[in-house]
């Protein structure tokens, strides 16, 4: 029992996977999709062998906080929103934003047009409307924040529902609007019966409080050992590569994207779909954090009523050291 | 090896002082020994939280938990009382009365046992994963919906108890009653419920832990913003761990009380039963 004790609080000490040369873990934010295509492509084109990384990509899942996986020791480096892994880092948890793949944001908000929504800023009070947990519920809170409409329901205010993993409130009038991403539950919506004509939709980007989306993170301990930082320079390379020509052969990297997925849940149509609006949002981007970007992501989190997302603009919350190195 | 020292010292001490209380069998001693136990568990898993500096993240101490508990209150009351109050307990209640309705008709008539009992199985069968998605789809995203998922959970433990507790007496006492000419329902009443209820009782003290888990599970699959399943899936995700730890101190406490009352009750109702004599 002792042994046990030991053991189990030198695992925890550690804190870190198990890592030999150039063997990293990547935790992605969700399943397996064409949302991760870069990096599904990097791995069976073999870009990240070429670099000598032995890369392995541990999908995600509704109730899978990366966050959490990589505090757990779980992974080297994970993919992430901004906002959750700046509120992690506020909880105590020092991650740092490594690289960007992703330069806009993908998120809005579907509304059944016969809710009579047509204007966000007087038309929300006294809604339902339907959001994602486990992380991903800051850009809206903040969102919130700044039309200045509690969450907390009644008349003034909005009626929040914890949304699962799929469209049914909105199919079923259980919410007004609910949250979607542009590549996939947006066209879930559509495959479900219902045309862009019965739909509004609002873009956090055209809202003017995007946040930044699927950026890559891992521990300012990582940072700290000059081999691991070698290997994310390499992972990063590779992964760019990977997003660079899934953005030029769409077909060919939803296949990729089917052949990984080992729920057999995907289909070809919609991972194509999704590998056409995710290049949308990842064009223009060499990986390099835009620091004007990381700007507006914090200014957005940081402003707002009385429950902001953070509290204190962060300090060292990205660090340029690999894209430095990995972006010629 | 050194850093282990303290955390080993407090073990065995505790473990010996234990063990030279045990040698007096009084009522003190036995109650002493078993707090100087939890306090034990308690302190050990401080220490070795401290002196390792283990993330919270993993696993937050008892003095974190203890305080978020204390600072979170009305968080926690709020859960509690959607959770457990309207989910679970509501489900309970409606389940329960369901399920001894049935079992009469079922007692009263060999078709519906026949017919019911096999559909009883089925639905028992059913895996709570995958009944709750739809259920909130059909009674929405509010406690109703986790009241029909405790439903569908403490029907047949109840069901298949009281069936057996109304087929609990003796052929010589059911003919008794029959001599004296008493109809179905007076004997029902006046001797096969009271023999029923230590299986009625059994059924019911079950279904308590099932009601509580199937209302938190419940609200994994969509929730308005409160409720015990709803902060612990979210606050994961916040990286609020004392808070995950609070709600499900929380949860143990709101069980255990639950549990006890209908032991309670138990005993106030079948104190002529040789369980019952102390």
């Amino acid at each position: 029992m002792k042994r046990l004790i030991l053991g189990a609080a030198a695992a925890a000490l550690c804190g870190s996977a198990a890592w030999a040369e150039g063997e990293l873990t990547l935790q992605l934010k969700w399943v397996t999709q064409a949302q991760f295509a870069g990096y599904y492509v990097a791995l069976d084109k073999g870009f990240y062998e070429e670099e000598g990384l032995d890369v392995t990509i541990l999908p995600g899942g509704p109730d899978i906080a990366p966050t959490q996986v990589l505090a757990g020791g779980g992974a080297d480096v994970i993919v992430e929103w901004m906002p959750a892994a700046l509120a992690a880092r506020e909880k105590g948890l020092p991650l740092v934003n490594i690289a960007q793949p992703f330069k806009r944001s993908g998120m809005m908000l579907t509304c059944l047009k016969e809710s009579g929504i047509t204007d966000p800023k007087t038309d929300f009070a006294g809604k339902t409307l339907g959001v994602w947990f486990s992380g991903n519920e800051y850009p809206f809170l903040s969102w919130m924040n700044h039309l200045g409409l509690s969450t907390e329901g009644g008349a003034e205010g909005v009626t929040v529902l914890k949304q699962g993993f799929n469209v049914d409130p909105l199919l079923q009038k259980q919410a007004a609007c609910i949250s979607t991403m542009t590549y996939n539950e947006y066209g879930q919506v559509l495959d479900a019966g219902l045309t862009p004509e019965d739909l509004v939709t609002f873009k956090y980007e055209d809202q003017g409080v995007a946040t930044l989306e699927d950026g890559l993170y891992v521990l300012e301990s990582t940072l700290e050992d000059p081999a691991m930082v070698d290997s994310l320079v390499q992972f990063v390379r590779a992964s760019m590569k990977g997003w660079d020509y899934a953005a030029q052969n769409p077909e060919e990297a939803a296949e990729i994207v089917l052949d990984n997925d080992e729920t057999g849940a995907q289909t070809m149509d919609h991972q194509l779909r999704m590998v056409q609006e995710i290049a949308k949002l990842t064009e223009g981007s060499t990986g390099a954090l835009d620091e004007a970007d990381y700007q507006r992501t914090v200014d957005t989190l940081l402003s707002g009523g009385s429950d902001p997302v953070i509290s204190a603009a962060p300090e060292g919350a990205f660090s340029h050291v690999v894209t430095e190195r990995a972006v010629e | 090896m050194l850093t282990a020292a303290p955390i080993l010292i407090v073990w065995l001490g505790a473990w010996g002082l234990n063990t030279w209380l045990a040698r007096f069998d009084t009522r003190l001693t036995r109650l002493l020994v078993a707090l100087i136990f939890g306090a034990t568990i308690l302190i050990l898993w401080e220490m070795i939280v401290r002196i390792y500096d283990v993330p919270s993240v993993i696993l937050p101490a008892p003095s974190q938990i203890g305080a978020s508990f204390v600072e979170n209150r009305a968080i926690l009351w709020t859960d509690f009382v959607q959770t457990i109050l309207r989910g679970a307990l509501t489900g309970w209640i409606i389940g329960a009365l369901a399920a001894i309705a049935t079992a009469i008709a079922i007692d009263r008539s060999p078709f519906l046992r026949r017919g019911l009992l096999p559909i009883g199985n089925f639905v028992a069968a059913l895996p709570i994963v995958g009944i709750a998605p739809i259920l909130v789809m059909w009674f929405g995203f509010d406690w109703q919906s986790k009241a029909a998922v405790v439903v569908v959970m403490v029907f047949f433990p109840i069901l298949v108890n009281m069936v057996a507790g109304l087929a609990a007496t003796d052929p010589m006492q059911r003919d008794l009653m029959r001599t004296w000419a008493a109809p179905y329902w007076q004997s029902l009443w006046k001797l096969r419920m009271p023999a029923a209820m230590p299986f009625l009782f059994n059924g019911l003290k079950i279904t308590t832990t099932l009601a509580l888990i199937g209302a938190i599970v419940a609200e994994f699959f969509g929730s308005p913003t409160k409720g015990m399943g709803f902060r612990i899936s979210t606050a994961v995700g916040r990286l609020d761990l004392p808070l995950v730890w609070a709600e499900i101190l929380a949860a143990a406490i709101a069980g255990s009380l639950f549990y006890g009352l209908v032991a309670l009750i138990e005993k106030k109702v079948t104190f002529w039963h040789p369980s019952q004599r102390a």
